[in-house]
């Protein structure tokens, strides 16, 4: 069957959508998830440089132990059962948006990321990208990271700005444009 | 309208950057998109997000004082993979505008009332056979702001967890008739007639069941688990 085609989020979606806590991927249901709590944040930008309002970011990642909480992972049985593994955040007025979440261990073959996705107006089709860890070692041998052209691999790499903080800036167009994928 | 493509893109979805719909071009990445290998992290997907996103139900409508002014309809929606598989539990959100073309929301301007008793957001899970049923009334058409004569044909949002993170989709869906629907720059971003065809929902003629409710029914297809992205 054809596929529905996507369209934009539009200018309106609802502020109610971005529940209370949805950013917050270190807690469900009132109980801790295991791992390094730290905090991944960030301003979106369009060409010229101007910051998005209301812009969705959603993210799918492992637990601490590099397991992800779906029945295609071949260890989900042991998956922490405190963490969910995604989240959601709109970007505030001077567009910057933030989470809280665990440090992702590493899959199977792959280095610790994040999986982020931007949907906006203006945007006819979700935007996909992903996030790496400037401390991580596996980053080297990543396939995802390495099939990204070597002059713009720096551009999915979030700075440590400090203990458990991590600066990821998301550049829609324009200079220093982040690499997006094309699934 | 016509839509500016890339020929290396599936015409069955919309172009990216869109004549008349100045934003597109200074969001739409210029780089060309990176393909990848599929792993784990793109096969898999959140289970349950309403773990995380509060379920609002799904009647936008109201009853009796605190019923909202326009059109009672009833959405039958159903959500299916690539294959025709329903997707049992998936995670539907749902928006629009009130019957006279206003959303609640600050970007909106006061072109159009607010309905007090019409907040228009749902937000509800597939039963097993992958449905979903709404009862809102039929939002109105908008102008868009400082625009040349484009208008938004009626047309009501969605936002899809499917079974993993490859098959989100964001879409629209549009009422069939409406005359505006054809120079709609969204909608007619779609290249492919077929494709545009499954934004537009079907009428099902009344039979007095539901009382005072117009029916109309929308099929929304979604990635499946093992779609792989489309070579160019």
């Amino acid at each position: 069957m054809i596929r529905t085609p996507e369209q934009t989020l539009g200018p309106f979606f609802p502020p109610r959508f971005a529940d209370p806590g949805a950013n917050d991927l270190t807690v469900l249901d009132g109980r801790c998830a295991r791992g390094e709590p730290i905090e991944i944040h960030g301003v979106v930008t369009e060409e010229g440089g101007a910051a998005l309002e209301n812009l969705i970011v959603e993210i799918w990642q492992t637990d601490a132990a590099g397991i992800y909480r779906h029945p295609l992972d071949p260890r989900h049985r042991e998956a922490d059962p405190d963490f969910l593994g995604w989240g959601r955040a709109a970007t505030d007025r001077e567009g910057r948006y933030s989470f809280r979440t665990i440090r992702p261990g590493a899959p199977a073959g792959r280095a610790p990321h994040v999986n982020v996705m931007l949907m906006y107006s203006g945007l006819m089709r979700i935007l996909k990208t992903a996030l790496f860890f400037e401390d991580a070692a596996e980053n080297g041998t990543d396939p995802v990271l390495l099939a990204v052209p070597a002059e713009r691999r720096a551009l999915l790499i979030a700075r440590r700005e400090a203990p458990g903080r991590y600066r990821f800036d998301i550049r829609l167009r324009g200079e220093g444009e982040t690499p997006f994928f094309a699934d | 309208m016509a839509a500016v493509s890339d020929p290396v893109e599936d015409l069955t979805q919309p172009a990216r950057l869109v004549a008349g719909y100045p934003q597109t071009f200074v969001r739409t990445p210029a780089q060309p998109l990176v393909r990848r290998p599929l792993t784990l992290s793109e096969l898999t997907g959140p289970v349950e997000p309403q773990r995380r996103l509060r379920l609002l139900g799904g009647d936008l409508a109201g009853s009796g004082e605190r019923r909202a002014i326009g059109q009672a309809i009833r959405l039958r929606v159903r959500i299916l993979d690539e294959g025709g598989v329903p997707v049992a539990g998936a995670l539907v959100e749902m928006w629009q505008a009130n019957a006279a073309g206003r959303y609640i929301h600050p970007n909106d301007d006061d072109h159009a009332p607010v309905d007090p008793n019409f907040y228009g957001a749902a937000r509800l899970v597939a039963d097993e056979n992958g449905f979903i049923e709404i009862r809102t009334v039929k939002p109105g058409a908008y102008p868009v702001p400082s625009s040349d004569g484009w208008w938004r044909p009626p047309h009501v949002h969605f936002s899809i967890f499917g079974r993993v993170w490859l098959s989100r989709l964001v879409t629209q869906m549009y009422f069939p008739g409406e005359p505006l629907n054809p120079q709609d720059r969204i909608l007619n971003a779609v290249a492919d007639a077929q494709a545009r065809e499954r934004l537009i929902a079907r009428f099902v003629p009344p039979t007095g069941d539901p009382y005072n409710e117009l029916v109309y029914e929308h099929r929304i297809v979604v990635r499946g688990r093992d779609a792989t992205p489309p070579q160019p």
